[in-house]
């Protein structure tokens, strides 16, 4: 979204309470969302969960075509489109609903920076494994993908997607990498998130920020998500204070409203 | 004792001892961890040195990537054998050397670098990219400039724009916009990033002499690399340099380093300055005479041999045509031979 869309959007936004007929979209979930998306989406639903704002998930084949940005998962709010965590958070908090407003500014800087680290190694390290590894793109993101589509278009989209993120590995260096030297990036990650965590019940302590929800967001869903081999999950599992923490966010702010 | 590794860098400019960011951040990350054994020792690198007198490194400061063992810049180069390009795998190999430049860092402070350094991946590095490559201004002022007048002379016609056109496919690909361009949106979007990241540094920075106390670790090394060309380069669009200069903490940070590890490149700069302009023409003369007076004849004599082909000896056809009778008479006569 550019500067000048976002502070229109915010004008108005500020004018304006959340409404109850929120929408988020996502690819579909049963068998097209693949697991940077699905981590993705899921972040954006833990962090408006955090919120106590309302969203109802829908899931739309072409979810990353609607997308202004490209890029899932999207909100739809009144009369706007919001995509992806950071410009969401910069929306709600024109809306009054701020997690971060109790931080001072180092812990702000901290909290930023962590934010950064799991973009830059989970998040890519998850595009990585689904389009650069061989196996599973072959076995599974390649078919989930296309899987709305009839033969030679969901081919050609497929490979196209493909190239697209094996081109954006090559310009950032991990073109190179190997699938073994990826599983250490992201012990190295996790290493340093439990190092944060410690024994907190959240990154900064009592209070959840848009960093559990982005943490828990990829965490969550790489552990549940099922893939040709479970070496990605097994990587995570090693941190016991990270696991717990999944599992209170979830049972704080997920199993209380489908039960 | 083997060989010393050999790390091959951009030679600098502007009061820096290279030019390019992944250069500094090796460099920078080098000397805090090893100590460079180079020709423009000074005593804080020499103290490092005796400190670390295992296997030290030899830094070759150059101008034409075709030089480099991998083609691009910066290089390590093990033994004379192997060669790492990627910042990263070079910093992973010194510190399975036991050179680790993060040794005093707890392991919570280990982290907060590690999210400091992606924190600058993602904010800054697309706005310097942007700043030196692709404002048509800066890049044709400044970046191009140096490139061109440093380069030997065949690269400097081609590699200049070469190297644009790869930053340019980067920041796309970062960005995930295919038709990305220079222009006011996209500038005013990644300066918002940069700037925001900066002032990020620079309130964790705080009154610190480095982000972790008294003694310097890879963060201070990529912070120092992704600012001090923005604080010390002469460009005419300098929004983030104006704004870098407001944040004094990072500015003396910058300088700081400059002078503890670089008062070399520092001194030379201030002394040089009013005569680097004038110096550049005999600048190009002296080192690469040699190559040039090569280069000059192959040319001629490409000229020459060209001109010859096309205008009278055709004796190429000769050749092709008893090249192609030959065998069959060569066979018949085995053949006679045999019988």
């Amino acid at each position: 979204m550019s500067l000048a869309a976002e502070a229109f959007v915010s004008q108005i936004a500020a004018a304006e309470p959340w409404p109850e007929n929120a929408t988020l979209y996502q690819p579909l979930k049963e068998d097209q969302i693949l697991l940077s998306d699905c981590a993705s989406s899921l972040a954006v639903q833990a962090y408006l969960r955090m919120c106590g704002l309302p969203v109802q998930v829908v899931g739309r084949a072409n979810a990353e075509y609607m997308s202004p940005s490209g890029k899932i998962p999207f909100i739809h709010v009144g009369k706007q489109v919001v995509s992806e965590l950071g410009p969401i958070v910069q929306f709600t908090k024109a809306k009054g609903h701020s997690l971060s407003d109790g931080l001072d500014d180092v812990q702000r800087a901290e909290m930023k920076a962590y934010m950064e680290l799991v973009n830059n190694m989970l998040l890519t390290a998850e595009l990585y494994i689904q389009w650069c590894d061989n196996a599973t793109a072959a076995e599974i993101s390649r078919p989930r993908y296309s899987s709305p589509y009839s033969r030679p278009l969901s081919y050609i989209l497929a490979y196209q997607k493909q190239w697209e993120v094996r081109r954006k590995m090559n310009a950032i260096g991990w073109g190179g990498k190997t699938l073994e030297q990826v599983y250490e990036d992201v012990s190295q990650c996790c290493q340093a998130l439990s190092q944060r965590l410690g024994t907190q019940p959240y990154f900064f302590n009592k209070q959840p920020t848009e960093l559990d929800a982005l943490v828990f967001g990829h965490l969550f869903t790489i552990l549940t998500t099922p893939l040709t081999n479970t070496e990605l999950a097994e990587r995570i599992k090693s941190y016991s204070n990270l696991l717990s923490f999944c599992r209170r966010i979830e049972q704080t702010y997920f199993e209380d409203k489908s039960s | 004792m083997a060989t010393p590794d050999e790390l091959f860098c951009w030679e600098g400019d502007w009061g820096l001892p290279s030019v390019s960011t992944d250069c500094l951040v090796v460099l920078e990350i080098s000397i805090i961890s090893v100590g460079l054994k180079s020709q423009d020792q000074t005593t804080v690198e020499e103290k490092a040195y005796a400190q670390f007198a295992g296997a030290p490194l030899k830094l070759r400061k150059m101008s034409n990537p075709w030089r480099s063992p991998s083609g691009s810049l910066p290089a390590l180069r093990i033994h004379q054998k192997e060669t790492l390009s990627r910042p990263s795998d070079i910093i992973i190999h010194l510190r399975k050397q036991k050179y680790n430049a993060d040794y005093d860092l707890s392991a919570k402070e280990g982290a907060d670098s590690l999210a400091f350094i992606s924190l600058m991946e993602e904010k800054l590095m697309p706005a310097l990219i942007y700043v030196f490559w692709i404002e048509p201004k800066n890049y044709v002022d400044v970046t191009r400039r140096w490139y061109a007048e440093h380069m030997p002379f065949p690269l400097n016609f081609f590699l200049p724009g070469r190297m644009q056109r790869r930053q340019m496919e980067k920041l796309r690909l970062l960005r995930g916009d295919e038709s990305l361009e220079a222009g006011e949106e996209v500038e005013k979007e990644l300066y918002h990033d940069a700037v925001e990241c900066m002032n990020l540094l620079s309130q964790r920075l705080g009154s610190q002499k480095f982000f972790f106390g008294d003694s310097p670790s890879s963060l201070d090394a990529y912070v120092f690399g992704h600012l001090a060309p923005i604080l010390k380069s002469k460009l005419p669009n300098g929004k983030l340099q104006q704004h870098l200069k407001s944040l004094d903490n990072l500015t003396n940070f910058c300088t700081n380093i400059l002078l503890l590890y670089f008062p070399r490149d520092g001194r030379e700069n201030s002394n040089q300055k009013p005569l680097v302009q004038h110096d550049s023409g005999d600048f190009d003369h002296v080192p690469n005479k040699r190559r040039k007076q090569f280069l000059s004849a192959l040319v001629a004599l490409g000229a020459m041999v060209s001109y010859a082909l096309l205008t009278g000896m055709v004796s190429i056809q000769h050749i092709q045509q008893e090249a192609l009778e030959e065998p069959p008479d060569l066979q018949a006569i085995e053949e006679e031979g045999d019988g």
